[in-house]
């Protein structure tokens, strides 16, 4: 149509007032991450900008110190662990959710994400309760299953648009052809999940490593990254913590990339798919 | 139609409720094991938190005593209010800031819009406790603009930007940006560029053009995003606890408080039952909006 090639062709409107606005809208975005990152290498003890000079000193005094260094394989751990078991139950409830199939899809649904809506002080509280009465507090168990809580709703989300944006007759066709229904999940749906599914997985991970408040609550002396900063920020500066934010930011970082290269992995086969149909 | 027809009819039906019936249960085994963990781990304890709230401390009878006390003390009803105000503030300032910048996106080139957005969502991805220590790197007393500010003299003694509801509001507005320009960037790339081709063509100027057709149809979204946001922030720890140095408790620090210094158990259950009546209030606002969409 002629009038929709006239206006995309037209040159947007950008206002020097609107791009300088935004520009800096952006800037006090990012410079948490932007000043952080130097002032992790700054020789100096205290906050200097621009540093004096650079040093290595705070990452030596991190990767030395035995707090920090068990803070670290607890957060893995469980944030392992945590992410694992709401990708496996996640994922088999997405499927059911999509494909139909369970009663009261609906109310189903709303309760399995509902965790990602109630404000996260909330779940902490109720847990913390639960955990008091049957002595679970500062358990691994009790941890791994709070932050499965916490993440499924993620997984379910993302597995949800990766099961519906797979073709419903292609199991079909598997199970007409004398496919059982567990043999066309393992080799026919599975095969084709897996890159949005290892994309969750990572995405459930990070949100795991990086939880403060239901943590906070439960852990007892179980110490994770988060708790330890948290507790270290509340206390006093400590010119350590920028090299653990730096090495968080960092982590995050290559965690992001490559779930979106998984994401696009997931995507590609989609459309390879259509190209074929 | 005869009454063998109605009968065939009927028979057919039901049949057919009898299967849709079993084939609503065919899926049960997969959401089974996550249901069983909901009900155990999320759903039973929020009803152990109301039956909390509703337990007289020692004898355990039930009471509504709680809520009483929740209505009548002063100190509740002053910290839930700064709550909502901050709340609301940042909500506001988090709108009027992330509004321009959504617009201003969607009208980059492409190459631009990415980069851009990266610029958005690489903060958004960053741990919430690395954003909010940063600031007080920049902003604390002994900061970089506080250094700057007395070596070149121009304050006598350290300027306190944070610790107080400025240093809070700051640092809420830095992580919520992002749940608001998303949406409403999305939103603005589904706006009908035709709608506005319409306006123009029809003699109406940018400026009338904007406001009379592009904004008015963004709009839902912006209050859609706008209640996530102010739900998000009623319910915020972290950043009040770092940046408000316990000097700016909302509702979330009061719960804590509660529980690890005054052992107030039953109050603070009363507490998060109230935040989260508010909290699902304002959710189904939310949705309500977003079938408007």
């Amino acid at each position: 149509m002629v009038p929709e090639a006239h206006v995309t062709e037209e040159t947007p409107n950008r206002p020097v007032w609107l791009t300088a606005l935004s520009l800096s809208v952006v800037a006090f975005l990012c410079l948490p991450i932007l000043i952080v990152v130097p002032m992790s290498f700054s020789s100096a003890q205290s906050l200097q900008f621009p540093p004096p000079g650079l040093s290595l000193r705070w990452f030596e005094k991190l990767f030395t110190d035995h707090w920090w260094l068990n803070a670290g394989i607890n957060s893995l751990v469980l944030a392992s662990a945590a992410s694992t078991l709401a990708l496996l139950l996640g994922t088999l409830a997405a499927y059911a959710l999509v494909r139909g199939g369970v009663f009261g899809r609906r109310i189903l649904e709303a309760n399995f994400v509902a965790p990602m809506i109630v404000p996260p002080i909330i779940t902490a509280l109720a847990l913390f309760f639960l955990c008091a009465k049957y002595d679970m507090l500062g358990t691994f168990t009790g941890l791994v299953l709070a932050h499965t809580v916490l993440v499924v709703p993620y997984v379910i989300l993302l597995m949800s648009v990766a099961i519906q944006s797979f073709d419903e007759r292609i199991e079909q066709v598997a199970l007409t052809l004398g496919a059982t229904k567990l043999r066309m999940l393992t080799r026919i749906l599975l095969p084709n999940l897996l890159p949005s599914a290892f994309a969750s997985w990572l995405f459930a991970f990070v949100i795991s490593f990086d939880e403060v408040v239901v943590t906070l609550f439960l852990s007892g002396t179980y110490l994770t990254i988060p708790k330890k900063m948290f507790s270290e920020l509340i206390i006093q500066i400590n010119p350590t913590i920028t090299a653990v934010a730096t090495v968080l930011i960092v982590f995050s970082l290559l965690i992001a990339v490559a779930a979106a290269l998984m994401m696009r992995r997931g995507g590609l086969l989609q459309r390879r798919r259509e190209a074929v149909a | 139609m005869t009454s063998r027809q109605a009968l065939v009819g009927n028979a057919r039906s039901s049949a057919g409720k009898a299967r849709r019936w079993a084939l609503s249960f065919v899926n049960l085994p997969f959401v089974l094991p996550l249901l069983i963990l909901i009900l155990l781990a999320f759903d039973w304890p929020l009803l152990q938190a109301l039956s909390w709230s509703l337990r007289e401390p020692k004898t355990h009878a039930f009471t509504f005593q709680q809520y009483v006390e929740f209505f009548d003390s002063r100190i509740y009803i002053a910290i839930i209010w700064r709550t909502f105000v901050i709340a609301g503030i940042v909500t506001g300032v988090t709108a009027l800031l992330a509004y321009p910048l959504a617009l201003w996106l969607t009208r980059l080139r492409a190459r631009w819009q990415v980069i851009a957005i990266c610029g958005v969502v690489v903060p958004f991805w960053v741990s919430i406790l690395v954003r909010t220590y940063a600031w007080i790197v920049i902003l604390g007393n002994g900061g970089i603009v506080n250094r700057w500010l007395l070596d070149l003299a121009l304050v006598q003694k350290p300027v306190s930007f944070l610790y107080n509801e400025f240093g809070v509001t700051l640092g809420m507005v830095n992580v919520l940006l992002p749940f608001l320009v998303l949406p409403l960037y999305a939103a603005m790339l589904k706006v009908d560029r035709r709608l506005l081709a319409v306006a123009q063509t029809l003699g109406a100027r940018d400026h009338t053009v904007f406001w009379k057709v592009f904004f008015p149809v963004t709009v839902p979204a912006l209050v859609a995003s706008m209640i996530l946001v102010f739900i998000l922030a009623l319910g915020f720890y972290v950043t009040p606890a770092i940046l408000g140095g316990g000097k700016v408790p909302m509702v979330a620090n009061m719960m804590d408080l509660m529980i690890n210094r005054f052992h107030r158990w039953e109050m603070a259950a009363t507490v998060a039952i109230m935040l989260l009546l508010v909290t699902l209030a304002f959710y189904g606002l939310y949705q309500w909006f977003r079938r408007r969409m």
